[in-house]
């Protein structure tokens, strides 16, 4: 029996920790679903729409704890970094999700702004974890843009706070109080603030074409960050929108940002579809298919009525928990080829069974086949999308998800199959590294099937919030 | 009329930075704008006898006045970066540029509120994009990203009466952070790179 010392026992601690918090997020959801939103000192307020994002953050953050755990080991065992910058991956690791968390529980605007920018400040590091040239390019590259578009997002809340000030008469920014005066706000400010919003922040959430950050600071972060960065980072971003989304809407009705939703929805589909053809890098596969599921939210957003609504926030989870799959299949099958190009790695299934099944599994599931979850939350967006009379919009946005079904399926098929490399020794994976896969696609599948009540209930909520009632 | 003559400086340092051709001159070229924008919001705070106001000018001074361009000195020194900035446009077509920006603030700050300073902000946000789009350095990025985040200052100082206490000393110590980090950045890309052009990272296609 071996001991389990250094960055594994951390590795272990941390796991476990957050699935501490997954259970505790868990009992947040059901005590924000029976007796209303939380409150704390005007500074913090959690209703259902923060809840449900908080839920995802949870469900991946301890997914990708426990993920890490073998990586995090294994790197320090093949001396790619020393044991202790193995101490500062997990002390990063929980300061990236706490600035997560601290997004989505802050009830002033300016705070959210904060948050956001420390989101990036301290996945900066993360994604330039390794110190090579491409890695901080990268890095560089990431923390740049999302600062300018930050720096527009807090623009767009000055305009906010600029109307709401002059006309609503409130003094602060939170949240609570500009939807509590949303209807006397001056449309005309609020149409350019929210520009600069969807702008600034749609930086962040890798909104076509202002997601020229993205593949290159998720293909270079280490797997498990990758998986964080877009199961949940580019959601957060996503949350902030909603947030300006339901403000907006009660004062000068939807139609204006679902226009607008609907059009960078579909801008960043058809991107996406694009490189994804083309792609003969893994990782940067995985991070345009992230573009991809950041447009179909949009557009799911955009597209609304209640069933649009509620597949955009079903999708924002599906999409979590499906992306972090491939994400650990990836980062597995680059550690044992030593590649990312998907030109020469040949056999993954016959080389590491058990990742090849998940790659192929996650695959189908993320492009959206029956009868893993994505699949039903992108009906239920392309439904809506038909039944408001956006036939045209709805039929290319099927065009764009049938492209990158058969591009993905088919680049995940052939390194999945054919011949391995004769010198690559077939192995069993230990059962620790299987964790966070099984977990996570326990989700994938049971979803697929049935809604549990408690969460259709607190998405349905969500959605109430968003529309402004 | 106090607060006028400022603005006129803050937007003329706008223009010599985006003149300027070396690294040192576009980090003077800050201090001096920081410095306006710190004895207008002196002038704010005087006005409306604030203490909170009286605060945020201070902690203006010290970041932007002292320490970070103090912190933007060190590392160009200790890195021995190429004075030259590396200009993709040169400083008269950049000037012209910088001219039909401000127009552009102006024409569209008149449509919200005709407020000299809200014009005045906006151009300055405007032309730390264009510096941070069309200078190849890396530090001349940093000192972009922090005109822009003047101009927003600006913004929220003239429109709204400046924001919340508690918002205006976050986003203070986030922008601190921000610079302290991309300053490390630069020293990695610089030791990686043995330059910080950020034109030739280019390892990263498609």
């Amino acid at each position: 029996m071996q001991t389990i010392t250094g960055s594994r026992a951390l590795g272990i601690i941390n796991a476990l920790a957050h699935f501490a918090l997954c259970v505790a997020s868990c009992l947040l959801a059901s005590h924000v679903l029976i007796s209303g939103p939380v409150a704390f000192r005007n500074f913090f307020y959690i209703d259902a729409l923060s809840v449900f994002f908080i839920l995802t953050i949870s469900i991946v953050n301890f997914a990708a704890a426990a993920y890490s755990i073998g990586y995090i080991a294994k790197d320090t065992a093949e001396g790619t970094i020393k044991e202790r910058k193995a101490k500062a991956y997990y002390g990063l690791f929980n300061l990236f999700a706490f600035t997560m968390y601290f997004v989505t529980v802050v009830n002033n605007l300016g705070m959210l702004w904060v948050a956001i920018e420390m989101t990036t400040l301290v996945s900066a590091f993360l994604v330039g974890f390794y110190n090579n040239k491409k890695s901080i390019e990268a890095a560089w590259k990431y923390i740049i843009i999302c600062s300018v578009g930050i720096t527009l997002a807090l623009l767009g809340t000055i305009l906010f706070y600029y109307t709401a000030s002059r006309d609503g008469g409130v003094t602060s920014l939170n949240w609570t109080d500009m939807i509590a005066a949303a209807g006397r706000l001056d449309p005309k400010v609020l149409k350019i603030a929210f520009l600069f919003i969807l702008v600034g922040y749609g930086t962040k959430a890798g909104i076509a074409p202002m997601h020229t950050w993205l593949p290159d600071a998720h293909s270079q972060a280490l797997a498990p960050i990758s998986a964080l960065l877009s199961g949940v980072l580019l959601k957060t971003a996503i949350y902030a929108i909603i947030r300006f989304t339901s403000i907006i809407n009660i004062c000068i009705g939807t139609s204006y940002s679902d226009n607008l939703f609907i059009f960078f929805g579909l801008l960043s589909l058809g991107v996406s579809a694009a490189f994804v053809i083309v792609q003969k890098d893994i990782k940067r596969l995985l991070a345009y298919s992230s573009v991809e599921h950041i447009g179909v939210i949009t557009f799911g957003l955009g597209a609304g009525g209640a069933l649009g609504l509620f597949g955009a926030l079903f999708h924002v989870f599906n999409h979590a928990v499906t992306k972090s799959v491939m994400f650990f299949a990836a980062g597995n099958v680059v550690k044992k080829y030593k590649t990312s190009d998907m030109h020469v790695i040949r056999g993954v299934i016959s080389a590491m069974p058990f990742t090849g099944i998940m790659l192929m599994i996650g695959a189908f599931a993320l492009t959206g086949s029956p009868p893993f979850s994505v699949f039903f939350s992108e009906i239920m967006i392309l439904i809506s999308g038909f039944g408001q009379g956006l036939y045209l919009q709805s039929a290319l946005f099927l065009a764009f998800i049938a492209v990158i079904f058969g591009a993905v399926v088919y680049h995940i098929g052939t390194i999945a199959f054919g011949k391995k490399p004769d010198d690559l020794p077939a192995a069993g994976e230990p059962l620790s590294g299987k964790i966070a896969f099984i977990f996570l696609l326990v989700f994938i599948c049971v979803l697929g099937f049935k809604l549990p009540a408690v969460f259709s209930g607190l998405i349905n909520s969500a959605i109430e919030i968003i529309r402004g009632a | 009329m106090l607060i006028n003559i400022f603005l006129f400086g803050i937007l003329i340092m706008a223009f010599m930075m985006v003149a300027a051709k070396r690294v040192s001159a576009l980090i003077d070229g800050f201090r001096i704008q920081s410095f306006f924008l710190f004895m207008l919001m002196f002038v704010l705070a005087y006005s409306a006898d604030s203490t909170e106001l009286y605060i945020v000018t201070a902690l203006l001074f010290v970041t932007k006045v002292i320490l970070i361009p103090v912190m933007l000195r060190r590392v160009v020194k200790r890195i021995k970066v190429n004075e030259d900035l590396g200009l993709s446009v040169n400083p008269t077509v950049s000037i012209f540029a910088a001219i039909v920006l401000a127009y552009l603030a102006y024409a569209f700050t008149g449509m919200i509120a005709g407020i000299p300073a809200f014009f005045v902000s906006l151009s300055i946000t405007l032309i730390g994009l264009f510096i941070m789009i069309f200078r190849m350095k890396a530090i001349a990025q940093i000192v972009g990203l922090l005109v822009m985040e003047s101009g927003v200052f600006l913004t929220a100082a003239s429109i709204s009466g400046g924001m919340p206490f508690i918002v205006e000393i976050a986003i203070f110590f986030d922008v601190f952070l921000a610079v302290i980090i991309l300053g490390i950045f630069v020293y990695k890309i610089n030791s990686l790179f043995t330059h910080i052009d950020i034109d030739k990272l280019t390892e990263l296609k498609g």
